[in-house]
């Protein structure tokens, strides 16, 4: 094992943006206050900027005369691959990238997209967990992550036949909208790809799905594998460029998302010829555009109602007031607010991938325990998501305390209220 | 060497190689940071990049010492927020409008401006002076300010508190007379001057490049920075 690959990385994606950002920090310890990881353990090495040092070290050492003058002094070692373990453990076990630190800090550095250089280069020394390899080389090899291979897809998407009498619309040129999924759905959510059809069938979007972009969800991202990453996303630009589509809809993939609306035009150096959206933004822009009607306080039905934002889709997507806007139409007063809301919203505790991380499960379900505190708090029984890996956590986590709150997504909310 | 020779070392040659080393020692830590290089962004933006950035700073500089972004996480460390903010409106009311400092900056870029009264200002300085030492006992405290604090930073609150409380106790001539605490007041700010590029202090400059990212990354996406 070297460190050299590490070193390579980290030079690579050191520009005047990362550079500046390392520079702007006064190392206050602020951004610990606003990590659910830090809060839900006390450990102090679980602080955002603690998880960014490698790349700091890396990038005085190599230039900065300080840097320089530390190593030499002895002030400072240089990086090592035992560093490099060390902190796999902290940026992959105890760190969902959900950038909630960046919002704290008070020069406004965005720690949780220097976390995710740091672990690119703990990847890139070979040192990432191994429940995330294992993940990456199954979505290398089948196509999803969790073993959801070709023919899965194909009786599921056969299945839209049965449950709704309509065809699966595959490989559709000229096709308004690809639409893609995430092996979870397949596995958990099946429902969505035939609530979902209702809906856009509805609205009378043109859509279309295709084997070739299957899976929204990109272990390259997750992982921090830049080869990786743009293999899987290619797939996907490649296929709605074939099909000649004017957009792109993400049904309920978090990291799959801004991995192709904001990542991807970068990593392929052009920009998209084509629009990439989330039902999160699409289904309420749907009922406000009167494209689709739904019964208004439909789900006003005893329960109390909350939203969860979820870190990708809401806080880095951007998309918090078009899921509110059909929360609010369909559930009405009983719809209340957690503390944490919108760009400071409390992760769940469970993105980054750390779910497929076994050795993180304790810090994963801690870092639970302060969504439920505020889910509590407000109230409420039913909570809403738009992510499928948040509502897997949330499910998860409810289930680990006991708590007898339901899980909703959108999808299925907005077609049950259709009329 | 008699104590005036020092003093007009310190307050003449020393002072303005110090001040020539800051001057120098910023551009070449700013040229090299963007001499870096900047990737275009590519990704169509949800929102409008500029608007984030006036929003950026508004809540960076203006509106945050009040109404922190991240309420919760102020509350559970209030001695970095309230001391930090504290510390910093000292600084900018002793060195900017303290009457002693406006001359010194009259003599060097050739205008002067209003300053405050000298009991304002000399408060202030005290209370600069109660902030940083809540400050650095914060960071000894603090289980994690303890795991980020290296050599470096115990070396710049030093250089910085040095001017501090060598002015203070110049201006009310305690324990020492007063041209040997005007000599002791120089020196650490030749200090300070020097130190400045070689560390984080230098943070006011990258301030201004770290909250336009941060604007710009959340303008893009249509969130409040």
């Amino acid at each position: 094992m070297s460190i050299e690959p590490t070193m390579n990385l980290f030079v690579k994606k050191t520009g005047g943006w990362v550079a500046s950002q390392l520079e702007a920090c006064t190392r206050c310890g602020m951004c610990a206050e606003a990590c659910p990881y830090y809060l839900a353990t006390g450990k102090a090495e679980y602080a955002p900027i603690w998880k960014v040092e490698p790349l700091r070290r890396a990038y005085e050492q190599r230039f900065t005369l300080i840097g320089k003058l530390k190593v030499a002094l002895g002030v400072e070692k240089a990086l090592t691959d035992a560093d490099l373990k060390a902190w796999s453990k902290v940026d992959f076990e105890a760190c969902s990238v959900c950038g909630k630190c960046s919002g704290a800090c008070p020069m406004g550095i965005e720690i949780s997209s220097l976390i995710a250089t740091v672990r690119a280069g703990i990847t890139a020394a070979g040192l990432a967990p191994a429940g995330l390899v294992e993940k990456t080389e199954m979505q290398m090899k089948c196509g999803s992550p969790n073993g959801m291979c070709e023919d899965e897809y194909i009786k599921w998407f056969d299945s839209l036949e049965e449950k709704t009498g309509v065809k699966a619309p595959l490989d559709v040129k000229g096709a308004d909208m690809l639409v893609v999924y995430t092996s979870l759905e397949i596995k958990d959510k099946r429902h969505n790809l035939y609530d979902l059809a209702k809906i856009l069938n509805a609205a009378g979007i043109k859509w279309t799905i295709s084997m070739d972009a299957r899976d929204a969800f990109n272990m390259g991202s997750i992982i921090g594998n830049p080869k990786v990453q743009k293999e899987l996303a290619g797939k996907i630009l490649n296929t709605a460029k074939k099909l000649g589509v004017k957009q792109i809809l993400v049904t309920e993939c978090g990291h799959g998302f801004t991995t192709l609306r904001d990542a991807v035009p970068n990593v392929f150096g052009e920009e998209l010829p084509f629009f990439v959206t989330h039902i999160a933004e699409l289904l309420p822009n749907l009922i406000k555009e009167g494209k689709i009607k739904v019964k208004e306080g439909y789900f006003k039905n005893g329960h109390t109602y909350t939203f969860h934002d979820s870190c990708k889709i809401q806080r880095q997507g951007g998309i918090m007031d078009e899921p509110r806007y059909a929360l609010k139409l369909l559930a009405g007063d009983t719809f209340k607010e957690m503390d944490s809301i919108r760009e400071n919203g409390l992760c769940c505790g469970g993105g980054g991938g750390i779910r497929s991380i076994p050795e993180a499960n304790e810090n994963r379900l801690a870092a639970f325990k302060l969504k439920l505190a505020e889910v509590e708090k407000v109230g409420a029984d039913v909570v809403v998501s738009t992510c499928d890996n948040c509502q897997l956590q949330l499910k998860d986590g409810f289930k680990h305390y006991n708590k007898a709150v339901e899980v909703k997504g959108l999808i299925e909310m907005v077609a049950e209220a259709m009329i | 060497m008699n104590t005036q020779t020092m003093l007009e070392l310190a307050r003449g040659p020393i002072f303005y190689g110090a001040l020539l080393f800051f001057i120098a020692g910023m551009l070449y830590r700013l040229v090299t940071v963007i001499s870096l290089g900047w990737n275009k962004d590519l990704a169509k933006p949800r929102g409008d990049k500029a608007t984030g950035v006036v929003k950026s700073f508004l809540r960076g500089g203006i509106i945050f010492p009040f109404f922190p972004r991240e309420k919760a996480a102020y509350a559970r460390n209030p001695i970095v927020y309230i001391a930090g903010g504290l510390f910093h409106l000292s600084l900018f009311i002793v060195v900017i409008l303290g009457a002693a400092h406006m001359l010194v900056w009259k003599s060097l870029i050739g205008f002067g401006w209003p300053t405050l009264p000298l009991p304002i200002v000399d408060w202030m300085a005290a209370v600069g002076i109660i902030a940083m030492v809540a400050l650095i006992v914060n960071r000894m405290v603090h289980p994690v300010m303890k795991l980020l604090t290296g050599v470096a930073e115990v070396l710049n609150w030093l250089f910085v508190f040095l001017p501090m409380i060598t002015g203070y106790m110049m201006t009310h001539h305690m324990f020492l007379p007063y041209e040997n605490l005007f000599v002791l007041h120089m020196m650490s700010i030749n200090v300070l001057l020097v130190w400045i590029p070689l560390s984080r202090i230098s943070h006011f400059m990258f301030y201004f490049f770290s909250r336009t990212i941060h604007g710009v990354e959340w303008g893009k996406r249509n969130a409040m920075p």
